[in-house]
């Protein structure tokens, strides 16, 4: 399910890349079956760095004082068990 | 007494904790983030400490106080200056914290004696500092044992081994960052290392440069016309270069895993942030030919190994393979190649040193002065909570709205220490926080959900003093300052039966705003030409009740005649309701096989009752009644208790009936007073209808439930492997729906068992006997051709006197073809009226 996951995030991320809107209605229907099936994606795409978040992985470059990710190379993926929800996948991603 | 068996892995790169148990062996994962290993990493960043994975993050930027590979200046004088805390940290106190940081993977023990995993080439000093670190992170007893010698254990003891020849293994140690091969000799009394040989500079990371520089960088140049473009990303000239650096390196890595499974696979390179993407194949053989060299190095190491002790491959029994690296199948190929000797790979390599230390540990006695490793009986460490050293008095909000939540917390008396907070999904970690009698902390929140948190005080020398695992905050789920629904809004949906049910949108005392994006499918065809209507009614009220016993608060009805084309059935419809903090519900509905969208905004004060939606829900119930009253053959035999209930039907009924009349009287798309009133009396009449008959039905639905089951119980053994799960599928929270207190949810369960029953019930031929004299005894004017019927029934006869049911089987076909109206299949979906479910 997570290769599955990373194929529909890395679809989604090159449709924006191109402008291409046509897909937008197929995209939130994908991602709300995700949520019914317990799944949540976390693409921190533009957000500071936060070191105390321990759902990504950061590649840092250069030295800014608030670093900002500028690059998602792969989503944090969370699944809710039943009980809570728990980190299945660790996001990878560049901050500068 | 006991024995240790707690086994750790403290490894240049990244170290693990194992327990023995049982006679197996557990490998703990990190509580944050989950992995197995814990990058041997420490960083000092603004009063903070942190340990592994977000450690690594900083290494590889310019932060002046991230200090890593310290497992190589064990046993020197060699001492690590911390800017941020004017602090100078020896190897020793480096390695004591990865040490304490992975006693946090264990949740509920407290190992007082560790068994620590050193190189075959550590020397007595190098020993004798990874013993010290033992000891400053607090264990009682520290056991040293050797790497390969731990890694040999791991692989002797999943496998039978033949003992009582001498035998020499050599130990392969591929990993991230470090090359090792030792020369072990195996006997019945003892596991030794003869010698070893190692490379302290070459790890995985080499071959993931070179696809980068062979495989990666040509392609690169031809597109971004680029020259020396590997050494500008190896020496990160710009940030351009290493961003790019960190992309392929990412792709590397999962080329390098992809190849370990496939034989080719196709990669795709993203430039200029998507400006460029190339996308080419990479066969196995193109990496092999590039890892190579690198692959090579490690033969001659081994090679020279063997020399200097006057070994042959023909003296060695196997090879073993040891760290993360080692995955790669060309290793494995070309080591057999080689030397043509066995090449054991039956254990995960990159765990294979812990499960060692384990193994050990398991057979290792604690010392009987120690104090006995501590157990907490919950998870919850209500013991340890209880022994709190320290009073600490922590003040957050239980409810936000906000992705970050203030944390304070407050020692009475001079404190001075670290805090620790981490949140119990695996996504958030403070690491060592100091702190001086007060702390306060923003902690991150995950929208929609109770947000679980830990919080964990040390004392300065790093020892637990306080914990508290219960720290819960909610996000979004209450909110003192929005306004709670006071009712459940629901949208009425197809049943597969004909009627109509409630499907829960909002929940009564959810705070508005809100919004939700429902799917729903067609339930019926739309032909252009045929004026069918699709209703999407939004009702106020209680949830599981009778449809129209709620009062409408949105109405949508979308003609066939404004599609653009004829709309099938299962097709999918979706719908997005939004409520705003006024109560304004918008309606959008999208239906994307026809492309046909439709948005509607409806205000709380202003109603819109359908006039014929109106007359059908009071018909319907009328109906019912009618049907209800008939049953009742003689009134005056019938039980006091039913006569009371059907005054109250025959009341219901006559209310209705001058609703029905008085409905007449008011103009057609009138929006009076007058049908407000008459929808208000509507409502009471079918409320009172829907308590008396809700929780009869219910029961009765229960019942039939259970019936249905039992009856099909009785015949499971026959089902095959795939009807027996799919039973198990039906039945699957069996508690949560019975007691649901959705009569058309169970009813539909019990559908599907009875489906299943009937399939399980017709794949014997005999089943089709009793079937037979069901056509047989038709009325004969039921069929098409009579004379043919009953030649068939002659045919069909004759098979039954010779048990030949195979050939009943084609007479029912037959016959069947013949029937003027077929028998309607039970378990077919009856269609919807308002043509959504």
């Amino acid at each position: 399910m997570l290769n599955i996951i990373n194929q529909i995030f890395e679809i989604e991320k090159k449709s924006k890349d191109q402008d291409i809107s046509i897909f937008e209605r197929n995209f939130e229907r994908i991602h709300h079956e995700l949520e019914e099936l317990g799944y949540s994606v976390n693409n921190p795409i533009g957000k500071l760095y936060d070191s105390r978040d321990t759902s990504l992985e950061t590649n840092l470059i250069g030295n800014s004082s608030k670093p900002i990710i500028t690059k998602v190379l792969k989503p944090a993926i969370f699944q809710n068990d039943g009980s809570g929800n728990i980190l299945l996948q660790k996001g990878i991603v560049i901050a500068e | 007494m006991g024995n240790i068996n707690f086994g750790i892995d403290l490894g240049t790169t990244n170290s693990g904790i194992s327990k023995f148990a049982d006679g197996k062996v557990q490998i703990f994962k990190n509580p944050v983030g989950f992995s197995d290993t814990l990058p041997s990493i420490v960083a000092y960043k603004k009063g903070r400490i942190l340990i592994g994975d977000k450690a690594r993050e900083l290494l590889k930027s310019a932060h002046l106080d991230v200090f890593s590979s310290f497992k190589r200046k064990m046993g020197t004088e060699h001492l690590y200056s911390v800017a941020d805390t004017e602090e100078q940290k020896s190897p020793v106190e480096l390695s004591a914290m990865i040490l304490k940081e992975l006693q946090s993977f264990i949740q509920d023990e407290k190992p007082q004696s560790i068994v620590i995993t050193i190189p075959a080439s550590f020397d007595t000093v190098q020993s004798n500092a990874t013993k010290k670190a033992g000891l400053l992170a607090g264990f009682q007893q520290v056991v040293l044992l050797q790497e390969p010698i731990a890694a040999c254990l791991a692989y002797a003891n999943f496998q039978t081994q033949d003992q009582s020849e001498e035998k020499n293994w050599l130990v392969y140690d591929f990993g991230g960052g470090t090359f090792d091969v030792a020369l072990v000799k195996i006997n019945e009394r003892e596991l030794k290392i003869t010698d070893h040989e190692g490379n302290n500079f070459l790890g995985g990371v080499d071959l993931d440069h070179l696809v980068i520089e062979h495989l990666f960088v040509p392609k690169i140049e031809e597109v971004l016309n680029e020259e020396l473009l590997f050494k500008k990303l190896m020496s990160k000239e710009n940030s351009f270069y290493a961003k790019l650096y960190y992309e392929l390196l990412y792709k590397a890595e999962e080329i390098k895993k992809e190849l370990s499974v496939k034989e080719t696979i196709n990669t795709e390179l993203e430039l200029n942030d998507g400006d460029h993407y190339i996308d080419f194949e990479i066969s196995r053989n193109d990496f092999n030919r590039v890892i190579a060299p690198k692959v090579d190095e490690t033969i001659t190491l081994i090679k020279k190994l063997l020399e200097e002790n006057q070994k042959s491959a023909s003296d060695i029994e196997r090879i073993i393979l040891v760290g993360g690296t080692t995955y790669i199948p060309y290793i494995r190929e070309h080591l057999k190649e080689v030397f043509g000797i066995r090449v054991d790979h039956s254990i995960d390599p990159s765990t294979a040193v812990m499960v060692g230390a384990a193994y050990f540990a398991g057979t290792k006695e604690e010392d009987t002065q120690i104090s006995k490793t501590e157990t907490y009986l919950n998870s919850n460490h209500k013991e340890s909570q209880n022994s709190n050293k320290i009073d600490l008095k922590l003040i957050y909000e239980v409810n936000t709205q906000d992705d970050e939540e203030l944390l304070v917390g407050s020692v009475s008396g001079d404190f001075d220490g670290y805090y620790r907070i981490t949140r119990k999904d695996g996504g958030f970690d403070t690491g060592l926080m100091s702190f001086k009698n007060k702390f306060s902390e923003f902690v991150k929140i995950l929208p929609k959900q109770i947000n679980q948190f830990s919080l964990t005080v040390f004392d300065q020398n790093q020892n637990v003093v306080f914990e508290q695992n219960d720290i819960s905050i909610n996000h979004g789920i209450y909110n003192i300052s929005g306004q709670p629904l006071p009712n459940d809004i629901c949208l009425e949906v197809d049943d597969n039966f004909g009627s109509t049910y409630l499907e829960r949108i909002f929940k009564k005392n959810d705070i508005l705003p809100l919004k939700k994006t429902i799917y729903k499918t067609t339930s019926k065809n739309f032909n252009k030409e045929a004026n069918d209507k699709l209703i999407i009614n939004i009702l106020e009220g209680k949830n599981a009740t009778l449809p129209a016993s709620n009062m409408s608060i949105g109405y949508i009805e979308i003609n066939s005649k404004d599609l653009p084309i004829n709309l099938l059935k299962g097709m999918d419809i979706e719908l997005k309701f939004s409520m705003s903090e006024s109560r304004d519900l918008s309606v959008s509905v999208y239906i994307s096989s026809v492309d046909f969208e439709k948005n509607e905004v409806f205000n709380p004060h202003t109603k819109h009752i359908n006039k014929d939606k109106f007359q059908e829900d009071i018909d319907k119930v009328i109906d019912e009644i009618e049907t209800e009253l008939s049953y009742v053959q003689n009134v005056d035999e019938a039980d006091p208790e039913d006569i009371a209930v059907l005054v109250k039907f025959k009341n219901i009924k006559d209310e209705l009936f001058r609703i029905k009349f008085d409905l007449i009287e008011v103009q057609e798309d009138e929006q009076t007073e007058r049908i407000f009133q008459l929808d208000e009396r509507k409502r009471r009449a079918l409320q009172e209808y829907d308590k008396i008959v809700r929780f009869r039905d219910l029961i009765y639905e229960i019942e039939e439930y259970k019936n249905s089951k039992t009856d099909l119980e009785s015949q499971l053994e026959e089902a095959t492997q795939r009807q027996k799960e799919q039973f198990q599928k039906i039945i699957k929270d069996e508690k949560i729906f019975l007691e649901s207190n959705e009569k058309l949810l169970i009813k539909r369960k019990t559908k599907e068992l009875d489906k299943l029953h009937s399939e399980i019930y017709y794949q014997k031929d005999e089943a089709y006997a009793s079937l037979y004299y069901y056509y047989k005894y038709r009325d004969i004017d039921e069929y098409k051709d009579q004379k043919k019927a009953v030649k068939l029934f002659d045919a069909g006869d004759k098979a039954m006197e010779n048990n030949n049911f195979k050939e009943v089987k084609y007479v029912i076909q037959g016959l069947y073809d013949l029937l003027k109206v077929k028998p309607k299949n039970p378990f077919e979906d009856t269609d919807g009226n308002l043509g959504l479910k």
